[in-house]
């Protein structure tokens, strides 16, 4: 079995693309630095719900070359490189954190030491909510995450130069110790950013909910980039409509997942009927927020569901781009159900703002960049990966 | 280890002829069984004996033979019951969901595990209708149209069961049989004796391995292990709603859906390690069932049990942060209140033991996964147990608090329901092929076309 | 299974997947169209190499998946919400989350079940157990390591010598000559079959009618109508006196009885007043309880002039002077009471039927009274009684 005949041809995306990305990212920033300026409490809301699209897709490719690596699979193997680009930004996130721990009394009533001094609730969690143990959680997380981004990551780019196979051995060991971590430190992130918006709700489904939004869209951001690369001739021309079947078939399976949980968490609490649980449910089917919860269903859910139910669809790239757009677009809104109702707990008063939007461009601006960057720099397939010769050739 | 990720798993430990592999699985079903299986027979028969005596008991005189009580009504019934469901589901997941994921290795043992399924279903159903007091009555579960009107009550769980387990066994029924006519088609042009042949001529439908039939065949088998891993998600899903549902602490929490479906996974697959550990070894099927599956088992069980682990980690987490003064103390009471030993016991089989298989030693020794698995259905059954009767015997009425201690009867019908189960699997494997035949002659290398033009 | 001489068709073996996915293409081209292929497995792109498209069986699936769900749907609606509404634990009659798992067990039912005859009936064909390819060599090659190709003698281009002859130049290992199997009869009255079919019905009915009417009778199958109670009129040995029902304790009030005051008493000093309106509709109830109990003895316009023609005592008018001064509840309480030879109507007159008929004789005394006021009256306003 050799190698290098793997007959890739190293190209670069056209200068416009990294551009694009420094301008989407700057005109973003500025914007939401003016927001900033202008209602610190409403812009650390949007910020929050583009920190969180932005982490779902980082994480999430890291997960996935993760299990690639872990399962041994081999059909992924030429689209590992995609997600690993993707996680790129996961080391920035260190960095992007800061604003919100600084604006972390404009987001959660139990940073604020008078009110938590009039609830006995938030006195009981008081242990586990607070702003120092919080602000170490955070970091503490993300120096994981992006200790094992950088450790899985460098392995598979030395491998492309030196081609030694000890390099996914280790990999493949590195993973199975990265998904239990995920999975806690992922739970984790979920309490501490989204459910203690609402201090005084709960679900232990939670971490398992936010885990399958986050799988989604890192696999409909894979799934749109190995598209488009595919499209414009950059992706190796072994790469077979058998593979885009499989990355499908894989968002239709978690689509089908985030129904099954979102349902499952939903139902219990309808049944059991808990005032303690509900009401967060009831913030959510109140005035406007009612079409969004059902636009959720029918959105996140059921048009992915009917689009990639049959064969053909899982293998049309235009089908196959305009849901995975929309799967992305569908969890940013799912983020933004999740985060903004909980404003109005807070003594704030929701309603539709500009910097929403501007956080979003600056968060697309950053993925571009990153992605770009990365492109230029290493090859977009693992060339020396030993799996990668059975990957190309896989077919159903 | 060897390091070499280019070559698919070994599926043999040597590379069998069509031939022989007909010869060796058909072996047991055309060959006269010996004494030990005979002695296996009868020791399983007088477990499922006991278990028909505790039975018509139960029947005669009543559930009041049990040890439950006013405050625990739910015990050792449902916890079989649930425990029996659970051991169903790694066989689906073996025969549709690593169907799908196209992994070649699951031919070896899918037929087996598709079989255990439907065995342990028809164990897990004889709970609850023995549970109802009056079996006889268990028809009015059906919606009917009867002279009183009456129509069951949908929006109960309990009713959702009896939906859920009752299209799981017929699903599993049909999928099983759909894979078993090719191999009786084999059996009948294989067999020799008149009465045989007839028989598998009546099961095989005068199949005849025609490929306009096998594409239509690979098609809905392909549809039915769709339909399937859904179904199988969705069944221990209800199991679960039965008590996720309600309100009683302990019992009401969100993540019990997929913390149900991996337990089920979990335990299932430890029950099929056990049979096929046995079962390689008696029929010398060690060339088809090697090492290398079983250790892909025990991954899989290593990976639902730290998922089990997980569960139980946000349980208590939860429990604690919600704040609620009953959730505290159910959380508090599981661990160190009277059924402490069960707890620890279900903690320790379920989350602590599975972790050796890490080691690949562990998991490539076959006595040290045989005593890990074992280990792991105590805990599985314990998990029921502790979930279902610490939380009952500790309800909304401290007058009411007691202790559950079972009856010589439940402790008699549960060793009856192994019983059947194992003898169920034992005449099995002398009267139908225990590998599916035209799966597994498909991965035999040679066996697919080399795409090279076959001109050759 | 004993062969005609009439060919069925000619066929093939080959040794390896590749010579036949090999010899299915060149069949193929060659133009032939009814052949088929046996092979102990299915082997990868051999649906192209005959040329055939992809399964249509997905679409028995998903119709039949759909209608499961939107049938079990509807009737969970129909029953819950219509049939017979119960009000259960607080939830709607129709409560979509609690009909979403049966809905999704039923749909993946229907789905799976019609999926699965329509396989064998419609898309296989089967059972089939005369098929000519069964118990020929062939069959038994091929259901086991070997890959055969058979051309049909209805095929358009069948000739023997030529298929013989291309089969061998494909490579195959022997070929061979598939001929009909002999037709066989059999007489719907043999009296095999007949004594058969006998033996079933007997069996049948005298099964079914020993299990429902005796079997499930015996213990332990207690369908509850023996129960661990005593019934009216059964003698005990329990209480002293043998008897099963007790006499109640003084002052026991039936349910829904309201007890009358003046119970027993001939000429109470006061009475009830009349609670009840003299509606329409009300009026027409006393007007029928009326005619049925009263008009006997009093007549039917309260004139004292019975139907009985004198076998019985008349009762008085309801015109004298003495009764149109009765206070309302007078009246009701002789109805109650009974006076003279009257007995009390009580039991069979219920309260507010009885207040009905009071409202009712009221209205025959003015009827009886009318002065030429009131006939201006009725002038006045246009007649709105019905």
């Amino acid at each position: 079995m050799t190698n290098n005949d793997t007959g890739y041809i190293k190209r670069t995306l056209p200068k416009n693309v990294g551009k694009l990305g420094i301008i989407l990212f700057l005109v973003g920033a500025i914007t939401g630095s003016v927001g900033f300026f202008l209602d610190p409490a409403r812009a650390s809301y949007s910020y929050l719900n583009s920190y969180l699209f932005i982490l779902s897709i980082a994480v999430g490719s890291l997960l996935l070359v993760a299990i690639e690596y872990a399962a041994n699979a081999t059909w992924s193997t030429p689209f590992r490189r995609m997600s690993e680009f993707l996680a790129s930004s996961l080391p920035l996130l260190i960095l992007l954190v800061i604003p919100l721990l600084l604006n972390i009394q404009n987001l959660f009533l139990w940073s604020h030491s008078e009110e938590v001094a009039k609830d006995h609730m938030l006195q009981a969690k008081s242990v586990y909510l607070n702003t120092p143990f919080f602000s170490v959680r955070v970091f503490v997380i993300l120096l994981i995450w992006s200790l094992f981004y950088y450790l899985i990551v460098k392995n598979s780019r030395q491998q492309d130069e030196t081609g030694d196979l000890l390099m996914t051995k280790k990999n493949n060991k590195l993973s199975i110790i990265f998904i239990p971590v995920f999975a806690i430190t992922v739970t984790l992130q979920s309490i501490d950013w989204i459910m203690s918006l609402e201090s005084r709700w709960f679900s232990t489904m939670f971490g398992v909910y936010l885990f399958a939004g986050i799988t989604c869209s890192a696999l409909a951001a894979l799934t749109f980039i190995s598209v488009m690369l595919k499209e414009k001739g950059y992706f190796h021309p072994k790469i077979t409509k058998d593979h885009f079947y499989s990355l499908g078939t894989l968002m239709f399976v978690f689509i089908c997942f985030w129904g099954y949980i979102a349902f499952s968490q939903y139902m219990l609490i309808w049944y059991g009927n808990l005032p303690e649980e509900t009401f967060w449910f009831m913030q959510r089917w109140k005035g406007g927020w009612k079409i969004v919860s059902l636009f959720i269903i029918f959105g996140h859910f059921l048009v992915p569901f009917s689009v990639l139910l049959s064969h053909p669809s899982k293998t049309n790239f235009k089908k196959l781009k305009f849901i995975s757009i929309w799967i992305l677009a569908m969890h940013f809104i799912d983020l933004y159900w999740l985060i903004m109702p909980g404003m109005n707990g807070n003594g704030l008063n929701f309603s539709f703002s500009w910097m929403d939007i501007s956080f979003l461009v600056a968060t697309i601006g950053i993925i571009i960049y990153m992605f770009n960057r990365m492109f230029e720099k290493y090859n977009l397939i693992p060339v020396k990966d030993p799996k990668l010769q059975r990957g190309l050739d896989f077919h159903l | 280890m060897s390091l070499d990720y280019s070559e698919d798993m070994v599926q043999f430990t040597r590379e069998p002829q069509l031939v022989e592999l007909d010869d060796l699985i058909a072996k047991p079903v055309e060959t006269n069984p010996s004494k030990k299986y005979f002695l296996a027979l009868t020791f399983t028969a007088s477990l499922l004996l006991i278990g028909i005596i505790c039975t018509g008991i139960t029947f005669y005189f009543g559930i009041g033979t049990w040890g439950n009580n006013q405050t625990i009504g739910w015990a050792f019934g449902i916890t079989n019951f649930v425990f029996w469901v659970g051991i169903a589901h790694a066989g689906t997941l073996i025969s549709a969901i690593l169907f799908l994921l196209r992994q070649k290795w699951r031919n070896a043992i899918s037929r087996f595990a598709e079989a255990m399924t439907i065995f342990a279903v028809m164990c897990a159903g004889l709970f609850p209708i023995l549970h109802m007091g009056r079996p006889w009555l268990g028809g009015y579960l059906m919606p009917y149209p009867n002279s009183m009107n009456l129509w069951p009550n949908f929006i109960s769980p309990l009713v959702w069961d009896v939906f859920a387990v009752s299209t799981y066994f017929i699903v599993s029924l049909l999928f099983w049989y759909l894979g078993l006519i090719p191999d009786f088609a084999t059996l009948r042009d294989r067999s020799k004796d008149k009465i045989k042949k007839i028989v598998y001529s009546f099961f095989s439908l005068g199949w005849r391995h025609s490929n306009r039939h096998w594409r239509h065949y690979e098609k809905a088998y392909m549809i039915f292990a769709g339909l399937a891993t859904p179904l199988v998600l969705s069944v221990h899903t209800v199991v679960s709603f039965d008590f996720a549902a309600t309100i009683v602490p302990g019992w009401h929490s969100t993540i019990f859906p997929p913390y149900f479906v991996a337990g089920a996974v979990f335990s299932g697959f430890a029950m099929v390690v056990i049979a096929l550990l046995v079962v390689r070894k008696v029929f010398d099927m060690e060339n088809i069932i090697t090492l290398n599956h079983l250790e892909k088992m025990n991954k899989i069980i290593l990976l639902t049990g730290s998922m089990v682990g997980y569960a139980y980690l946000m349980e208590a987490f939860i429990s604690w942060y919600s704040g609620v003064h009953t959730e505290q103390y159910s959380a508090i009471n599981r661990a160190f209140g009277d059924y402490a030993w069960a707890y620890w016991t279900m903690v320790s089989c379920n989350a602590f033991i599975p972790q050796f298989f890490w080691f690949r030693k562990i998991r490539r020794s076959i006595p040290a996964m045989f005593i890990i698995v074992i280990l792991v259905l105590v805990g599985m059954w314990f998990e029921r147990f502790v979930i279902i009767v610490s939380s009952l015997s500790r309800d909304f009425l401290p007058s009411s608090w007691t202790y559950f201690t079972p009856s010589l009867i439940d402790l008699g019908i549960l060793i009856g329901s192994f019983g059947l189960f194992f003898t169920l699997v034992l005449v099995f494997t002398r009267t139908l092929p225990v590998i599916a035949m035209s799966e597994i002659k498909g991965i035999v290398k040679g066996a697919q076309p080399t795409h090279n033009g076959g001109a050759n | 299974m004993s062969r005609s001489n009439k060919l069925h068709s000619v066929a093939a073996i080959f040794d390896n997947p590749d010579k036949v996915i090999f010899a299915a293409e060149k069949v193929r081209d060659e133009g032939y169209k009814k052949f088929d292929v046996n092979t102990p497995y299915p082997i990868h792109g051999m649906d192209e190499a005959m040329g055939l498209g992809s399964s249509k069986i997905g679409f028995v699936t998903l119709f039949f998946g759909l209608f499961g769900g939107a049938f079990i749907l509807l009737f969970m609606w129909w029953s819950l919400a219509l049939s017979y509404p119960l009000f259960i634990g607080g939830k709607p009659f129709f409560s979509l989350p609690a009909f979403f798992p049966i809905t999704f067990e039923t749909a993946v039912l229907f789905a799976c079940v019609s999926t699965f005859i329509a396989l064998i009936t419609v898309f296989f064909k089967l059972p089939f157990n005369n098929h000519p390819l069964h118990d020929t060599d062939y069959m038994k090659q091929v259901s086991v390591d070997k890959y055969g190709i058979y051309i049909l003698l209805e095929d358009e281009k069948f000739d023997k010598d030529k298929i013989i002859e291309l089969f061998n130049s494909l490579g195959a290992s022997s070929t061979e000559l598939i001929y009909q199997p002999k037709e066989e009869k059999y007489s719907m009255f043999q009296p095999k079959y007949l004594i058969f079919l006998v033996f079933l019905a007997v069996g049948t009915s005298a099964s079914t009618y020993l299990m429902l009417n005796k079997l499930m009778y015996i213990n332990p199958f207690n369908w509850m109508e023996f129960q661990e109670k005593l019934n009216p009129q059964e003698s005990s040995l329990f209480f002293a006196d043998r008897r099963s029902m007790r006499t109640p304790v003084n002052g026991t009030v039936a349910r829904g009885f309201i007890p009358y005051p003046y119970k027993g008493i001939a000429n109470p000093k006061e009475v009830l007043s009349n609670p009840t309106l003299p509606t329409t509709s009300f009026l027409k109830l006393g007007k029928k309880k009326y005619l049925t109990f009263c008009s006997p003895c009093h007549g039917n316009f309260g004139e004292g002039d019975s139907r009985l023609n004198g076998q019985f005592p008349n009762g008085p008018t309801f015109h004298s002077d003495k009764v149109r001064n009765f206070k309302d509840g007078m009246i009701y309480h002789i109805i109650t009471n009974g006076q003279n030879s009257m007995s009390a109507y009580d039991r069979q007159i219920s309260r507010e039927e009885r207040w009905a008929i009071v409202d009712y004789i009221r209205v025959l005394q003015r009827a009886k009274n009318a002065k030429n006021s009131d006939l201006e009256e009725i002038k006045k306003e246009p007649s709105t009684n019905d």
